[in-house]
């Protein structure tokens, strides 16, 4: 019985942390109706990032977050601003943006193809103060690590939540998700908030980056099955919805390593794909999403 | 043949003199490599002109075909290796088993935004990726999961679908692509395919209309998935063995994807173009650059889609029958004067 609940446990945890890559796809999509391919790579670019700055300098981990979500911000800004803008603006009123779409993925290849070729295949592993500590709590023990993660999961998402109901930005964000056109007549500047958004949404793969190099391997394509868990996950809560994204990424936790108890590993990866087709069928909108986004 | 009378004869006669040149190649080019390069090319454009039935004119973004490739593969080896049936028969029960996932697939998502067809047909090929790589075996069928099928050699025999030289897998292929071809003409000027050019630009309008979108787009799934399938058959068939990550994999989907986006969506001829453009920097990267700069042409690949997307969004099918239509016309003023 205490192994269940343990992994419950840890698939809250884990998944909590699906859930903050899943944040960042969901930001873009919700403003930009784009689903971003390339979200796995930014996350994969973040962990090298992180993953060269600790085991550079050897400071506590987490201080990693102090450079690498400003850079992503940047990255997302400028990648947005430069590649995919022009592309967008071309296909602005085209009911599905498809060229958007198949850019983001161009994008994956180069990137994840480039840090093959920079970094090379291995896997490598930032050893830091927390890994592999872990924390007893009533005989159950958790990785230390995926404990933090969570907290500045939640942390990170109830800051989005507060940034987009109440200050000046997210209310722009959020007019110019319901009504572009509308929006721009209000006086906001469009293209500003897509480079914003674009960046916010590549921060939140920065910040799960950080939390991720302490205990999980880095190498090229690594962002690959974050990325298709995101997928899953962003459908499933809801395509454009932040709470909707963390509640994804705990349910696809929780499959992930209670389903581990009774099958093999792979069979629970298969679950998770089966799970997604089941809710493409029955809910589409997802458990949070807005009838509007499909 | 009245749907040729709108063609110039110029296009006839130049049609004619590529599909010449090609049949006749293998008289002038004995490499296996170079033939090798070419049925790979002729293999890539035939896949993605099957995938251009739904990603070209239904108007949504499939990223997962490669799961139909494997379905035709599996399906033909291992009746071959089960029951002895040949592969051409196969071939066929392939095609129809891809047809039927697919149409389960598109049934629910056909009539989704782009984003979440695209999502979950990446999500079918990789659960099905999975399943098939969890799978040893099923019912009489020796499916060896990860581990993959091996196809006996038997030596020249065109029932087993075997030959120990590369021509005849050249002839077929390009014979293969040449029917996908007409097939995507006749679609074209059909009233299916002015059915999906419709439902695929303006679907409210059409539905207004009284056109019902879902069931033509579920119809070009169909027939994408089941011509997709036999491009299985025949590469299970050249490679003589293969492996769920091989023939599954999401890469297979993403260049199949990429080759139509850069050659043309939703046109004849870009898919055949944007397969002469990409495998052969493909191929020839891998044999000269694979051990020192891996991955370096998925990175070109990528370089080239996102210039052509930024550049030319239609792809590169329409600058250069432009340039072609220029020197037709040229020709055809200088016949008449």
């Amino acid at each position: 019985m205490i192994g269940y609940i343990e992994s419950v446990i840890n698939g809250i945890l884990m998944g909590s942390i699906y859930g903050l890559t899943a944040v960042g796809l969901t930001l873009i999509f919700g403003v930009m109706k784009v689903v971003n391919f390339a979200h796995g790579s930014i996350l994969m670019v973040g962990m090298f990032a992180a993953y060269w700055f600790i085991t550079l300098t050897g400071v506590n981990p987490y201080l990693a977050l102090v450079v690498v979500v400003p850079l992503l911000y940047f990255f997302g800004y400028y990648m947005q601003k430069i590649v995919i803008k022009p592309i967008f603006e071309a296909e602005k009123h085209v009911r599905e943006p498809i060229t958007v779409i198949i850019v983001t993925t161009g994008i994956w290849y180069v990137l994840d193809n480039l840090a093959l070729l920079v970094f090379g295949a291995e896997f490598r592993v930032a050893q830091t103060s927390v890994t592999g500590k872990m924390v007893e709590v009533a005989e159950m023990y958790f990785p230390l690590a995926k404990i933090i993660g969570t907290g500045i999961t939640l942390l990170l998402g109830v800051y989005l939540y507060w940034f987009l109901k109440h200050s000046r930005m997210g209310k722009a964000v959020r007019a110019t998700s319901l009504d572009r056109e509308a929006a721009t007549l209000m006086g906001i500047k469009q293209s500003r908030i897509y480079n914003i958004v674009f960046g916010m949404g590549c921060a939140c793969c920065g910040v799960a980056a950080c939390v991720l190099v302490p205990f999980y391997y880095v190498y090229p394509t690594v962002g690959v099955p974050f990325d298709i868990k995101a997928f899953v996950i962003v459908v499933l809560g809801g395509l454009g919805s932040i709470p909707g994204a963390i509640l994804g990424g705990v349910i696809i936790g929780i499959i992930e390593t209670v389903g581990a108890q009774f099958m093999a590993a792979t069979w629970t990866e298969m679950l998770i794909y089966a799970f997604f087709l089941v809710v493409l069928f029955v809910k589409p909108s997802g458990l949070f999403g807005l009838r509007q986004d499909y | 043949m009245k749907f040729l009378s709108n063609v110039p004869t110029t296009h006839k006669v130049f049609a004619a003199l590529v599909l010449a040149v090609l049949y006749a190649l293998p008289l002038f080019v004995t490499s296996p490599v170079m033939l090798q390069i070419f049925i790979l090319i002729f293999f890539y454009a035939y896949l993605t002109s099957s995938w251009n039935f739904v990603g070209g004119f239904a108007g949504v973004l499939p990223l997962g075909h490669s799961a139909f490739v494997g379905l035709g593969a599996y399906t033909s080896t291992l009746l071959y290796l089960t029951y002895n049936i040949s592969p051409w028969i196969g071939m066929i029960a392939g095609g129809i088993v891809a047809a039927a996932f697919g149409l389960l697939i598109g049934l629910p998502t056909l009539k989704l935004r782009g984003a979440y067809f695209a999502l979950a047909t990446i999500a079918f090929a990789e659960g099905l990726r999975v399943l098939v790589e969890n799978i040893e075996k099923l019912g009489s069928f020796e499916v060896r999961g990860p581990k993959g099928l091996l196809i006996n050699l038997v030596g020249n025999s065109f029932r087993d679908f075997q030959f120990l030289s590369k021509v005849p897998y050249y002839y077929i292929i390009l014979t293969m692509l040449v029917l996908v071809l007409i097939l995507t003409f006749f679609m074209m000027r059909s009233k299916v395919g002015y059915y999906l050019a419709a439902g695929g630009e303006e679907p409210e309008a059409a539905e207004a209309l009284g056109i019902k979108v879902s069931k033509y787009k579920l119809i070009a799934m169909a027939i994408s998935c089941f011509l997709t399938a036999l491009g299985g058959t025949f590469y299970a068939q050249l490679v003589l063995y293969f492996y769920p990550k091989s023939i599954m994999g999401l890469d297979m989907s993403y260049e199949i994807a990429f080759i139509a986006l850069i050659g043309g969506r939703s046109t004849i001829l870009g898919p055949v173009l944007g397969a002469f453009l990409l495998r052969p920097v493909g191929e020839l990267t891998r044999i000269y650059l694979g051990d020192t700069l891996p991955g370096l042409h998925l990175i070109i690949f990528g370089l080239v889609l996102i210039i052509v997307m930024r550049y030319q969004p239609r792809g590169l099918v329409e600058p250069v029958s432009k340039w072609l239509t220029a020197i037709f016309d040229r020709i055809e003023n200088r016949r008449r004067a």
